[in-house]
């Protein structure tokens, strides 16, 4: 069952560990549950047998790297799919991270499985199969770059009347717990004071209301415009099946039609949110 | 505890037509907050300010809210009162009850309800004030002029003269902007170089003024008495140092056939060239998009010829940095084309005129160069199409101007009198000539204008007939001017020699890109805008930038030449400060919760945030967050919007007060509801 690129990385962490160029890797080892694999933090060459890569690899380990407590640790070697790269890149990009803190073990990748074994819905419109940001990369080449159009998955709620989706986001939003486990898993939702803890004014309510929830969601799903991987931790995360990704595919769809950008692998590119040019669109403003 | 004051201005019948000042300031008293509220026929007025001043002291008052027109217009007035009184100055606001309120609605009941309203939101505002210090900012003794016409050139000789140093850009190749071109101006008849030459020659020589020909301002950052500039020097493909001016080159030039622009099309000139004979500077620049050489690799003629070796073609642009205090901007004018090619679908050419095909309907400033002593026919009037001279001239006013439907509104002001001028100077040298003008009013206002058109008609026999041409058609060598007479009544047809179009005039082409780099702002058709029409007329809406010239709107030589004068000023008085200070409504970043992703600093347009180092007692650098520099800082609020963590407030329009104003409304509303 070890495929490949497991053998690979268990041979990469244990050099890079026992060379002491990392002070801990963190990849994926078997699950108890699901048979689906699950984080593990190595520290040392041998626990490093324990590392596996297959298609229920599906976390995306860089959420970890947010903690400062993980970066506390020194350099850390981390495996990253596509999807996670364009995490790890936003924390770049973010000063968040620099990049001689990580050592990235990238691996080629044809898609992860969710719990019920299908295929996870953003490999449908993965663009980052073969990944380009790395220090390692692992696997052989896949074919699969598919257009990132979700044209076809938002067309049923675009055409929607107004209240119609008023209504159908009411039953989304009603579920909420306000766990905010959505912000936990992002890898990009990492301000120490997050705006819905800010209470002078408290622009948010933090009690699980309708109101509240509107404004929560609505609110995170702003602040990753332009930001968001695209890696489904949140929407994977929530436990009440909250379709996250609708609201972050949307959002990416409108800054690609408005701004012709999209987070790709280069640190250096520049989300429309954090510019200021004269002459940006602004026909929607009066 | 708050202790609030209301005061609500009537602004004479402005706001007292529609509104109910005395309800509004009945009400405002019983506002939580408000201690004292009271109204007045004119606040702005001397005993107006008094009442806020004497309330202050008496009712021992902490913050105050002049409920009047727009802060644009007295927010300054009432903060000085109000820190004469002893209060500090931001803890005075403004409710806006003329423009948001009484102007804009008829409702009387309605209106008053929503100027208390509007009170409710500002006492929730200034509830959250507290006390700012202005920020104090050195200043940068020196002035940029943008553009080299007779307004850019007076602006930078009065500076000059005053002691300061001056930057002139010009884009052109010589400075002289369009009074260069012309041949006699009215009402005078002066030779418009014979007077325009000394100061030209002044600028070249002046030690205090630095010249820019061939070349443009590319980016503009910083504030008031701190900008900083960058200019492009365009490749000119002669070394000025070396070239002597002999203008050898010009005349061995093999590309000939080039349209001369300083004669408008009416001549020719070489790729090599002087723009004029009178040029500032008197050097030659190559036009590389008809250079031989730069087209094929080959010829190199001028290269050959030239004695001093001053051509270049490996010349590349320049460039170069320039800070100043004080920018004057004087871009001048341009005219409107009758051509289908517009710069804009609001636009529409003269399609009845036949689009510019016909060669000899000209425009006003082609037939000054066919007066002109230096122009294409040596100051003799010959038409275009066959050189001969027209016997019977027709004069069009109001081509493109006050002409909705062609999609120009303003009238443009100078063109009456040029042609009364035109048909003067056209009867001096052709008397044997009749000269026609179609006309849709007489608008000859200025000094001696009028006697002058009166001069046209009585002295020099020129015809005016009222009324526009509906069509321009040629027919057997002639043109044929079809218009009516609306005061006889009756259809006119004159067969013509030659047509000038008095052409609107309309701002420089894509001239918005400049006015957007140096952040000032513009009406519909681009001209600049004053910041007052009335009261602060060669200011722009951006402290420390100032205008003169065409570029506000059309305008003669002696109205730029004194707003000039009156925007040099302007300049020097701002320069004579030994510091200047600063609105403190700046950006503030909150350091415990910023978590440096600095989109900020990425974002801000003033470029005023920068990385700042949060270090332990050992020195160690613990996390990097943003700062702000308060004195490059615009108080724009980009940042405030980019900042995910909420980290960045803006004084005096903090988080905590827009949610509080908001709150005030949604209060009430939810109670008028229930
Ligand atoms: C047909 C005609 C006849 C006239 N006759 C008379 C008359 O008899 N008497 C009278 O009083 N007035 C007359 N005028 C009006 C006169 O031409 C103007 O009043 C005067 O030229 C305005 O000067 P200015 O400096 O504002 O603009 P301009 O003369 O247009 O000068 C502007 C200068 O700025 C430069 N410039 C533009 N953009 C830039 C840029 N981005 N960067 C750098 N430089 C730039 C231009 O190249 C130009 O040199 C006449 C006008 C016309 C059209
Ligand atoms: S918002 Fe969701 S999909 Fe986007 S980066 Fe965060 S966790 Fe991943
Ligand atoms: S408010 Fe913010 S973005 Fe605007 S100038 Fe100040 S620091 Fe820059």
């Amino acid at each position: 069952m070890n495929d490949e690129r497991t053998l690979k990385i268990r041979e990469i962490a244990k050099e890079l560990l026992s060379k002491g160029e990392i002070a801990v890797f963190i990849g994926y080892g078997k699950g108890t549950c699901n048979g689906k694999a699950r984080p593990i933090f190595v520290r040392t060459p041998e626990e490093a047998d324990e590392l596996i890569f297959d298609s229920t690899c599906s976390n995306n380990l860089v959420t970890y790297l947010k903690f400062p407590a993980v970066r506390d640790e020194g350099v850390v070697g981390i495996v990253v799919k596509g999807c996670d790269a364009k995490a790890l890149v936003g924390l770049i990009r973010e000063s968040q991270l620099m990049r001689e803190q990580v050592r990235i073990v990238a691996v080629t990748c044809e898609g992860v499985v969710a719990d019920d074994g299908q295929l996870q819905l953003r490999c449908q419109y993965c663009d980052v199969a073969n990944p380009t940001f790395y220090d390692f990369l692992v696997g052989s080449p896949v074919e699969d770059q598919k257009p990132r159009d979700f044209s076809g998955l938002l067309e049923k709620y675009e055409t929607m009347s107004v209240e119609e989706r008023w209504e159908f986001w009411q039953s989304q939003f009603e579920k909420c717990i306000r766990c905010y486990a959505c912000r936990q898993a992002c890898p990009l939702c990492y301000c120490t004071r997050c705006i819905v803890e800010k209470n002078q004014p408290q622009w948010i309510e933090t009690s699980s209301h309708l109101r509240g929830n509107f404004a929560w969601n609505i609110i995170r799903a702003f602040h990753l415009a332009g930001r968001c991987a695209g890696c489904g931790a949140c929407e994977d995360a929530c436990p009440v099946d909250i379709p996250l990704m609708l609201l972050n595919y949307k959002l990416e769809k409108e800054i690609w039609d408005y701004f012709h950008y999209r987070v790709d692998l280069d640190p250096e590119s520049v989300p429309p949110f954090t510019t200021f040019k004269t002459d940006d669109r602004g026909e929607f403003i009066l | 505890m708050a202790r609030i004051g209301v005061f609500v201005c009537h602004c004479g019948e402005n706001i007292a037509s529609v509104v109910d000042c005395e309800r509004v300031a009945k009400i405002s008293a019983s506002l939580p907050g408000v201690t004292y509220a009271t109204d007045y026929k004119y606040m702005c007025s001397d005993p107006g300010q008094d009442l806020i001043k004497s309330a202050i002291a008496e009712h021992n008052l902490n913050g105050v809210v002049v409920a009047a027109c727009s802060p644009h217009m007295h927010e300054t007035t009432f903060r000085k009162a109000a820190q004469q009184a002893g209060l500090n100055p931001y803890l005075c606001e403004m409710a806006n009850i003329r423009e948001h309120c009484s102007w804009v609605h008829d409702d009387h009941e309605k209106a008053t309800q929503k100027a208390i309203d509007l009170v409710r939101i500002m006492v929730e505002k200034v509830r959250r004030n507290h006390p700012l210090e202005p920020v104090r900012v050195s200043v940068t003794k020196r002035a940029l002029v943008i553009g080299g016409g007779i307004a850019g050139i007076q602006a930078a000789l009065d500076m000059a003269n005053g002691g300061i140093e001056v930057v002139l850009v010009e884009k052109e190749p010589s400075i002289g902007g369009h009074m260069a071109q012309l041949s006699e101006t009215f009402p005078t008849l002066d030779c418009s170089q014979c007077i325009l030459t000394p100061k030209m020659v002044e600028v070249a020589q002046h030690p205090n003024i630095k010249l820019y020909t061939y070349s443009e301002v590319e980016n503009v950052s910083g504030f008031v008495g701190n900008f900083k500039v960058t200019v492009r020097k365009k490749a000119r493909s002669v070394n000025m140092e070396l070239c002597n001016g002999c203008g050898l080159c010009t005349q061995k030039c093999p590309s000939r056939k080039i349209p001369n622009e300083f004669d408008r099309g009416l001549s020719n000139r070489s790729a090599i060239y002087i723009p004029f004979p009178q040029a500032i500077p008197n050097k030659p620049v190559i036009d590389r998009d008809h250079c031989i050489h730069f087209k094929t690799g080959k010829c190199g003629v001028c290269e050959k010829v030239c004695g001093t070796k001053a051509i270049d073609f490996d010349q590349q642009d320049e460039l170069v940095n320039e800070e100043v205090g004080a920018i004057v901007v004087a871009t001048g004018y341009d005219l409107y084309n009758i051509s289908m090619d517009q710069p804009n679908d609001k636009l529409e050419g003269y399609g009845e005129y036949g689009y510019g095909k016909y060669p000899d309907v000209i425009d006003g400033l082609q037939f000054e160069r066919l007066l002109s002593a230096t122009g294409p026919t040596g100051g003799k009037i010959l038409r275009p199409s066959d050189g001969k001279e027209p016997k019977n001239v027709v004069f069009i006013s109001c081509v493109g101007s006050r002409h909705n439907a062609k999609g120009i509104t303003y009238c443009s002001k100078i063109c009456c009198t040029y042609i009364a001028k035109h048909g003067m100077l056209y009867k001096h040298k052709v008397p044997d000539g009749n000269a026609y003008v179609f006309y849709m009013d007489v608008r000859t206002s200025g000094k001696r204008f009028d006697e002058f058109w009166r001069r046209a008609v009585e002295e020099d026999g020129l015809v005016y007939l009222r009324g526009r041409v509906s069509k321009i058609y040629e027919q057997d060598g002639h043109l044929i001017v079809k218009g009516a007479d609306t005061l006889s009544g009756v259809a006119v047809e004159v067969e013509a020699d030659l047509v000038v179009l008095a052409t609107a005039i309309v701002p420089q082409p894509n001239i918005e890109k400049l006015f957007q780099n140096l952040g000032i702002s513009y009406d519909e058709y681009n001209f600049v805008t004053e910041a007052h029409p009335k009261l602060r007329p060669v200011e722009s809406s951006t402290a420390g930038i100032f205008l003169a010239g065409a570029c506000h709107s059309p305008k003669d030589i002696p109205e730029s030449v004194a707003q000039a004068s009156a925007a040099a000023s302007k300049a020097l008085i701002l320069l004579s400060k030994p510091e200047l200070e600063r609105e403190p409504l700046v950006a503030k970043v909150n350091e415990a919760t910023c978590i440096g992703c600095f989109y900020c600093l990425r974002a801000c347009p003033a470029k005023a945030i920068t990385e700042k180092e949060i270090k332990n007692r050992a020195g160690e650098v613990l996390r990097k967050v943003s700062e702000v520099n308060p004195s490059v800082c615009t108080g724009c609020g980009t940042c405030v919007s980019v900042c995910f963590s909420n980290s960045i407030d803006l004084e005096g329009f903090t988080d905590e007060q827009i949610y509080a104003e908001i709150n005030s409304v949604i209060e009430r509303m939810s109670v008028i509801q229930q």
